[in-house]
């Protein structure tokens, strides 16, 4: 008979190098009665998370709750399965039951903080997350959270810095380096930004979404949308201010037809920067795949 | 300590009907449509995003005070230019009200999952449709 630890332990380092495939492979070589224990099902849950299966996730925490009783590990899987099913309402009374069990697990705080925040709770979402941060101030997914909430407030800067600290941190985390690079594109630092996705997907190939990333950044680079970078870096309303106190600025000091050129070059400029990206975007992506 | 914190808040939610705009992207029909554009855009986004009636009405509201305050200036002053220019700096300042209201709504909805919307044809015909609209009142009224 096979011993459960050894098996436990490789598909848990497979886990962490992204290879979730595999992982369930070596799961599914453990005996019937290892099968349900408390840690194979949360590495069950783990690797169906990672191959964005969560309906089995959903069934495998509740399979491993009937068969372990309350869990707060297996509740925080069953409480992210319900979530990503749209299914709030239970997916919190999955995260409170854990945190009935342990008020201080930063996992269990931190998904409780993201389920408040996607339905606009932010306050709530902040508190949470400042209480799990207290526990462990550096932990990932505290980092990722406190960042999720910050971008959700609007705060980007504050969202840019937290994430800078991250890949501080933590220098080899995938996760670090493509927030920090959805948070400066959120504020026009393009090539921080494209440097971040192309890390985290260098250094983890599978993830669809950083490849995703850093091909939308690689338009962002594209030498055709080399004059929208103001607009990027400093965002729409800065630069049209700009223009526009430009223009009545030229005005003032009696200089209408300086002024008229410079309205008119402006007026080209937003249907460039209307009508390109889109063009670009499309070329981009043909070359791509 | 952390009961509060511990106890219930969350009520199931219907995801959207329609997907929203960008509150960032209104700023182009903003731009070229005036302020009659941006509220309408503004107040159709703000449906999708399910912000308060209050608000939808402070963004029509700001629509309509833009507006006039583009009627104003065309009473007042004779050039073409400074009308058009009017048009497009009300149109952006209430372009300001939308994304001050909707740009927390959208990130919350996109932390849920929800995907925008592309503004692009929507967009043009809002800008061309409501700006003729507005320079014909405007031509109206001189």
């Amino acid at each position: 008979m096979t011993s459960p630890q050894p098996v436990l332990h490789r598909a848990q380092a497979l886990l962490a190098t992204g290879r979730a495939g595999q992982a369930l492979t070596e799961l599914a070589t453990l005996p019937a009665n290892e099968v349900t224990g408390s840690w194979a099902m949360q590495l069950r849950c783990a690797a169906l998370s990672q191959l964005d299966r969560w309906a089995e996730v959903g069934d495998a925490a509740r399979a491993g709750l009937a068969a372990n009783g309350p869990d707060p590990d297996l509740l925080l899987w069953l409480g992210r399965a319900e979530h990503e099913a749209g299914r709030d309402q239970a997916a919190e009374r999955a995260l409170l039951d854990g945190l009935a069990l342990a008020p201080n697990d930063a996992d269990l705080l931190c998904s409780y903080a993201d389920l408040c925040a996607a339905n606009g709770q932010l306050d709530k979402a902040g508190k949470l997350v400042e209480l799990a941060a207290a526990r462990e101030p550096h932990a990932p997914v505290v980092y990722a959270t406190r960042i999720q909430i910050a971008h959700a407030r609007g705060d980007d800067r504050e969202a840019q810095r937290i994430s800078r600290e991250f890949v501080g941190v933590h220098p080899d985390n995938p996760v670090a380096h493509a927030l920090l690079g959805g948070t400066s594109a959120a504020r026009g630092h393009i090539d921080t930004a494209y440097e971040g996705f192309r890390q985290a997907a260098a250094a983890r190939p599978t993830e669809q979404v950083f490849a995703e990333s850093a091909l939308e950044l690689r338009v962002a680079r594209h030498p055709l949308m080399l004059p929208l970078r103001p607009v990027l870096r400093f965002g729409a309303l800065k630069t049209w201010l700009v223009a526009v106190a430009g223009i009545l600025l030229l005005r003032a000091i009696g200089l209408p037809v300086l002024a008229g050129l410079l309205g008119f070059a402006w007026l080209i400029f937003c249907v460039y920067s209307w009508v390109v990206p889109p063009l670009v975007r499309k070329r981009v992506r043909r070359g791509w795949s | 300590m952390n009961d509060e914190l511990f106890s219930p808040t969350i009520r199931d939610q219907a995801p959207p009907a329609k997907r929203p705009w960008r509150p960032e992207s209104i700023v182009y029909p903003a731009f070229f449509g005036g302020p009659l554009a941006a509220a309408t855009l503004g107040v159709l986004n703000g449906r999708r995003l399910a912000v308060p009636t209050q608000q939808l009405l402070l963004i029509a509201g700001a629509g309509l005070v833009g507006f006039g305050a583009r009627l104003t200036v065309a009473l007042l002053v004779e050039s073409n230019s400074a009308v058009r220019l009017a048009g497009t700096v009300c149109g952006i300042l209430v372009w300001l009200v939308v994304l001050a209201f909707q740009r927390r709504p959208f990130r919350v909805a996109q932390l849920r999952g929800v995907d925008a919307k592309s503004l692009v044809v929507p967009g043009l015909l809002t800008a061309i449709g409501l700006g003729l609209f507005e320079a014909l009142i405007l031509a109206l009224v001189r």
